[in-house]
Parts: structure tokens; C-alpha cells; sequence
């Protein structure tokens, strides 16, 4: 029942209110004569008026306890102009109004109907005058992208399409670039037949081995034509050599050559791995991770990119269905790619074969790897080699590429008989075969052997604070022989030069100001080595120049963290891939080329790196057995 | 409205309404799985459990309560309004509660009398 009394005081609010705006009334009756009779006859057809009469006796009473006064200025309405004047009201004056209309009241309530009509529309008046748009209240949930998989097969089509279509049909089956099929579109309408061949005829040769190898070259060619911009004028005595050349004139060590990038299949993806082919030095591999944005795109791609031409479309596209992790071109076979994924499947792709997908790939069993694969190498001969692979829970595995389904020999890479190491990086000196040196998640450092007595893990190097991120063993060859030399970059924003020979550190490079995600040793020059970090920046170290700062420093062109860098075998240019799915390749000037005199130098460099650290204070520096 | 506003709090108090409705969405359907059969019967006693607790609180006010329970599914779903009123008493609040199968959302609109 408080309900009911509340409302009562609401009501009795709003007839005090009214009481005023009819004693206006009251005085302008005769202006207002007309609306009042209106009112009175409205007042006829409403049968509220008992009502109204016992709330007119409660109103009186309770107006006497409630000294509140009635609503606030009342606007003008073309109902009431007179309430104009009922404003402001104050207490008294509302109480004032209301003893003075309480004679008047009986009229007023006669009127009462009509009246509550006019509250109505005065307080409606009243209200209008103040009311806004309130802000707009949203809510929003985003739709989420399903994943769907849906496998298409194509019947024998019995249409009558042109010639153009049926490749484009079929070339459908096998994904191809959008570029292909412009490229085969006009080579298609160049053959036109004289006769036209039944459909069976045409899918016979359109999938004929001769067809598609054909096929497949001459789009190769046309694009790399099409796109080769060379200059005819070239002035070769030097005049012109302004405009293209001008950065290396100018002295500066690094200058920017290209950039490879596809914008379907590199976008969003960051480049894993890079690999130069050892065969044809103008090929590049390239591995991407998965593309978040784009589920239905497989998760792993590979593309190999071509230095000799300036056409900006990979050589070749190859899928996986996990992201690759790591990529090589197989030492000793010239037509293979290999890859080692996240899911632990290595994946072998063949360039002969015209498919995008794996040609071979290793089971997920457990005498293979269950782990990412973060290292790949072919090492051996010729005759006699094997495809060493590790993964993060520390399985080294030796495969012959012969035959994918299961390793030739397994190992579990364990340190001091307690738990595997997590391995993130790997590297084999050069030319050796058996031992090889691995960084691990937690920042420490193992040499490892394949066979002999000591197979296994062997030394642990301590130093790092934070995750390994790449190793790199001295390459170049040369007068002097430093092949127990090598560095590792880590999050820990530093660089460390190591020896074999050493459990700790034989120097720090500590210019960078974030992690550094990549190192590696020049192979043509025995001081010079690359690091890539976080910002962007590609640094290059010349130990013979200056072992505080980098000797040319660059920053890549957008500043992406950089994840991988990788020394083309000339040892003049640089590749190097961003988060962003881009591979920028940077030339590099008279710093790379070696002098004779350069691996003299070396040697005395590292002998005064060796005098500085014996000098600081080395704890449980040991003196390792070679 | 400014004696009414002196004798009782008659502006729309976000955080308390917001309060109510929470404990009313929780108390029905706190725990509970997306199960089309029992829906509407969380529907409506969402809505009367809000509504009820509101007029508890005595204000002089019109209210009006809509919610809107969403499987989740996957689909996205958006809802605006808009109010044209008194901006110095009236006010709406909006609650979005959700838990793993179910999204939830109730909103209030409250209009001075």
C-alpha cells in the first residue's frame, strides 16, 4: 500500500500544480470562456468524478502536512498559456495559490478530467522543453571465423566450355597463382585447334606429363621477360652508374638490393627460415608460418625466390599443412626442399613434381619427432649423406632421404642424465660431420656428437640469460683455421662469441636493445658475421674494425622485428626475413670481401679477446679438452 | 521534478540498477549451459526478478527491462539504442553477461515520472 500512497502524493502534487494553472485561468475566464466550457462537457464524459471527489477531500488534507510546493515553472503551451505565470513557484506561493483556489477548487475539480488532461499535456509541455537524445548505447559480438573443410571432387565435366575454361578447371584443381592463369589464359588463346577436340581428348592433354611441364616452364619464362626491366641504355663507363649504384659508391657497406614479397601468401606470415641453394646461388628459400587471419589457407608455405630476375613472384609456392619451421635445400639433390614443421613432420618437396604439397613427409610417430622442429641440415658427402633433425624436446634424428618413413638412428639429446634439452637452434662446424653444437630454451649451450664413445650431449657452455635463438659456426676458410668458433644470439639482448675449447663466453656483444633473434658467420670472410633483432636492425660485425659496435648497421624498411638472417655463399649479399612475412635482401660493400691479411688479424684479435677475458673475472671458466 | 528530486533521489542511478540486474542474471542462469528448453523460462524470470527488485528500490520511476540471451555460436550480434527524454533524470543502463555457451544482455531504461 505504499505504492498506492506514493502515488496518491504524486497525484496530489500534480493537482496542486493544476490549482495554480486554474486560478490563472480563473482570471482570464473570459478570454478563456471558450475552452472552459469545452472542458466542462469533457468533465460530462468522464465518470471519474467520485473519485475525485474523495481524492479532492484526501488532497485538502494532506496538502495541510506536506508543505512541499508544486512542480517547477511550467512552460507555455498552447494549452495553458496562463501557467506562464505560475512560475517560479516557491512554497508559500504554491500554498498561497492553493488556499486561494481551494473555493475555486470545486471548479477546478469539476474540471478534473479535463484538468488531468491539461497536467498531462503541461507536464508533457513541461517535459518536452527538456528532453535530449541520450547517448547511443551499442553492444557488439563479433562473429567468430569457423573453420570448415570441405573437399571438392570434379566428375568428368560433359560440358562444351571453351578451351580456356576447361585449364582453368582443371588448373582450379591444383590452387594455382591468379598470375598463372592470366599467363595461361594467353598462352591458351594463342593455340586455337582447328578442330575441336572432345573433352576426354582435352583432359588427356591438359594433364599429360608433356602438357604440364611445358606448361609450367614457359609461364616461368614469360613472367621473369615480363618483368625484367633492364636498362638498354646502360652506359658502362660509369656515368649512369648514379641512379643504381649510387649507395655503393657512396661508400656505405650495406645497401639495400630487393625485397621479396607475395601479397597472398606472405602476408601476415613471419618468415621462419631462410636457406640459399647451394647449386644455383641466385635461389632462396623462404619458409612463413601460419596466417592467423586466414584459416582456411594452409598453414605452412614455402617460396622459392630468385635473385637473376626481377619478376616479383616466387619460382615456386609450396604448401604444408603445419607451419614450417625450418627450411633447406638438400645439400646433395638439387630438386629437393626440406622442411621441418611445427607438428614434427619433416616434409620433403620436389620442384619436378607439379605439386604444391609434400612430395615425402615423416610419420607422427614417436620414433620420429612429436615436437616443432626449429633445425634442419643435410650433412655428409655426396654419397654418403643424412638429414639431421632436432626438435624442442630434444630428439635428434638421422634420416636418409630416400626413404621419409622412419629415421636411419634416434637419439634422445640429454644433459647430465636428467632431463632433454629443448633445443632451438643447431649448427655444424664446417666439415664436420659428427659433432655439432645446439642452443636451448633455457639459454645454455651443448656441444653434441652423433657417434663414438661420447654420442650424445657433451659440454655444457653457460652464459646466456635468456633463450638461444641462433647459432652459428665459423664458416670461412682460410690460412688460419678457426672452426671452434662460433655465436649465439638470445633474448637476452646479446650476442656471445664462444670457442669449443671454453665453457664461458669468449666475448659479449651487447650493442643491441632487443632480443636479437638471429646471428650468422660470413662464409667468405673469417671476422665478418650478421645479427638481426627485434627493432629491425641488421647489424654487421667486423671483429677486425671495432668488437664494441657493429661496423654497418642498417634498419630494415617499416621496422619489423627481424627473425632470421642468412648470408648468401658469395658472402656479398644478405637475406634477411621480417615478422611481417617480407625477405629483404641487402648488399653488402668492401666490408665483406676478405683480405689475405684479414685471417692474420683475426687470429691476433681473438688472442687479445682472450688476454681482455683472462684479465675479468671468469668463474668456473674451464679449460675444455679439444 | 526539482521538489520531487529533493524529497526523494529521483535520478537514475546507474551502479545500483546495475547491481540488481547482475545478481538477477546470476541468480538464473549464473551456472548454467545454453538449453533451449529452459530459455524462456530463464528469459522471463530474468526479466521479473530485475523488474521486481527495481520497484523495490521505491523510486518514482517507469521501467523498462529487455534482455537478450545469445547462444554462442559463433555469429556476432549487434544492438544499439537510443533514447529521447529527460537527460537530467532518465537514464538506461545496459548489462552484458556471458559465460561459455551463453551471452547475455539486459538493459534497463528508467523514466522519471
Amino acid at each position: 500500500m505504499a505504492d498506492r500512497s506514493d502515488l496518491k502524493a504524486e497525484l496530489e502534487r500534480k493537482k496542486q500544480r493544476l490549482a495554480q494553472i486554474r486560478e490563472e485561468k480563473k482570471r482570464r475566464e473570459e478570454e478563456r470562456k471558450k475552452k472552459e466550457s469545452e472542458m466542462l462537457q469533457r468533465a460530462e464524459n468522464v465518470s471519474e468524478d467520485s473519485d475525485l471527489d474523495r481524492r479532492r477531500r484526501e488532497t485538502e488534507a494532506l496538502l495541510q502536512s506536506i508543505g512541499i510546493s508544486p512542480e517547477p515553472p511550467l512552460v507555455p503551451t498552447p494549452m495553458s498559456p496562463s501557467s506562464q505565470s505560475v512560475s517560479p513557484p516557491s512554497e508559500t506561493g504554491s500554498q498561497e495559490s492553493i488556499d486561494g483556489g481551494t473555493v475555486g477548487r470545486t471548479l477546478q475539480w469539476d474540471t478534473d478530467p479535463s484538468a488531468l488532461q491539461l497536467l498531462a499535456d503541461s507536464v508533457h509541455g513541461c517535459r518536452m522543453q527538456k528532453l535530449g537524445a541520450s547517448k547511443i548505447v551499442q553492444i557488439d559480438f563479433m562473429p567468430k571465423e569457423l573453420v570448415t573443410y570441405s573437399k571438392e571432387t570434379q566428375t568428368p565435366v560433359a560440358s562444351h566450355q571453351p578451351e580456356e575454361e576447361d585449364e582453368e578447371l582443371s588448373v582450379t584443381k591444383s590452387e594455382p597463382v591468379p598470375l598463372q592463369l592470366e599467363e595461361e589464359n594467353s598462352q591458351e588463346a594463342e593455340e586455337v585447334h582447328p578442330r575441336e577436340l572432345t573433352n576426354e581428348e582435352k583432359e588427356q592433354t591438359t594433364h599429360s606429363e608433356d602438357f604440364l611441364f611445358f606448361f609450367d616452364r614457359s609461364i616461368r619464362v614469360m613472367e621473369r621477360v615480363l618483368a625484367e626491366d633492364t636498362d638498354i641504355f646502360f652506359d658502362y663507363s660509369g656515368r649512369d652508374m648514379e641512379d643504381k649504384e649510387g649507395d655503393m659508391q657512396a661508400g656505405s657497406n650495406l645497401s639495400f638490393n630487393r625485397h621479396f614479397y607475395d601479397e597472398h601468401w606472405s602476408k601476415h606470415r613471419v618468415v621462419t627460415s631462410l636457406d640459399w641453394s647451394p647449386q644455383y646461388p641466385e635461389l632462396l628459400v623462404a619458409s612463413y608460418n601460419t596466417n592467423e587471419d586466414a584459416p582456411h589457407e594452409p598453414d605452412g608455405v614455402l617460396m622459392v625466390w630468385n635473385m637473376k630476375f626481377k619478376k616479383m613472384t616466387p619460382e615456386y609456392i609450396f604448401h604444408c599443412q603445419s607451419s614450417v619451421m625450418s627450411v633447406g635445400f638438400a645439400q646433395f639433390h638439387p630438386n629437393l626442399v626440406i622442411g621441418g614443421t611445427y607438428s614434427g613432420q619433416i616434409a620433403l618437396w620436389d620442384n619436378r613434381s607439379h605439386r604444391r604439397t609434400p612430395v615425402q613427409r615423416t610419420p607422427l610417430s614417436a620414433t620420429a619427432h612429436t615436437h616443432p622442429v626449429y633445425c634442419v641440415n643435410v650433412v655428409g658427402t655426396q654419397n654418403a649423406n643424412n638429414l639431421i633433425t632436432v626438435s624442442t624436446d630434444g630428439k635428434m634424428c638421422s634420416w636418409s632421404l630416400d626413404m621419409l618413413s622412419q629415421p636411419q638412428e634416434s637419439m634422445e639429446l640429454i644433459y647430465n642424465k636428467s632431463k632433454p634439452v629443448a633445443v632451438t637452434c643447431m649448427a655444424f662446424p664446417a666439415s664436420d660431420v659428427n659433432n655439432y653444437v645446439v642452443g636451448s630454451e633455457e639459454g645454455t649451450v651443448y656441444t653434441a656428437s652423433r657417434h663414438g664413445s661420447k654420442a650424445g650431449i657433451g659440454e655444457m657452455f653457460d652464459g646466456h640469460q635468456g633463450p638461444v635463438t641462433g647459432i652459428s659456426c665459423h664458416n670461412a676458410v682460410g690460412p688460419v683455421d678457426f672452426s671452434h668458433l662460433f655465436t649465439t644470439s638470445s633474448f637476452d639482448w646479446t650476442v656471445k662469441l664462444w670457442s669449443t675449447k671454453h665453457n664461458k663466453p669468449l666475448y659479449s656483444f651487447e650493442d643491441n636493445a632487443d632480443y636479437v633473434y638471429d646471428v650468422m658467420w660470413s662464409p667468405a670472410h673469417p671476422a665478418l658475421f650478421a645479427t638481426v633483432d627485434g627493432n629491425g636492425r641488421l647489424d654487421l660485425w667486423n671483429l677486425n674494425n671495432y668488437t664494441e659496435v657493429p661496423s654497418a648497421s642498417v634498419t630494415v624498411e617499416g621496422g619489423c622485428a627481424l627473425n632470421r638472417v642468412r648470408w648468401a655463399s658469395g658472402g656479398r649479399e644478405v637475406a634477411v626475413g621480417d615478422s611481417e612475412g617480407c625477405v629483404w635482401i641487402y648488399d653488402v660493400g668492401e666490408l665483406a670481401v676478405p683480405h689475405t691479411d684479414d685471417w692474420s688479424k683475426f687470429a691476433r684479435t681473438l688472442m687479445e679477446i682472450r688476454a681482455n677475458r683472462g684479465d675479468g673475472e671468469e668463474e668456473g671458466a674451464l679449460e675444455l679438452p679439444a | 521534478m526539482d521538489e520531487d528530486q529533493s524529497a526523494e533521489e529521483t535520478t537514475f542511478v546507474v551502479e545500483e540498477i546495475t547491481t540488481v540486474i547482475k545478481e538477477a542474471v546470476e541468480s538464473t542462469i549464473g551456472n548454467s549451459s545454453y538449453q533451449h528448453s529452459k530459455i524462456n523460462q530463464w528469459m522471463s524470470s530474468i526479466v521479473e526478478s530485475s523488474l521486481s527488485q527495481l520497484t523495490k528500490l521505491g523510486k518514482p520511476f517507469k521501467y523498462i527491462v529487455t534482455c537478450i540471451i545469445l547462444q554462442k555460436n559463433g555469429a556476432g550480434l549487434h544492438t544499439a539504442s537510443s533514447c529521447f527524454w529527460d537527460n537530467s533524470t532518465d537514464g538506461s543502463c545496459t548489462v552484458r553477461w556471458e559465460n561459455k555457451t551463453i551471452y547475455c544482455i539486459v538493459s534497463v531504461f528508467g523514466l522519471a515520472i
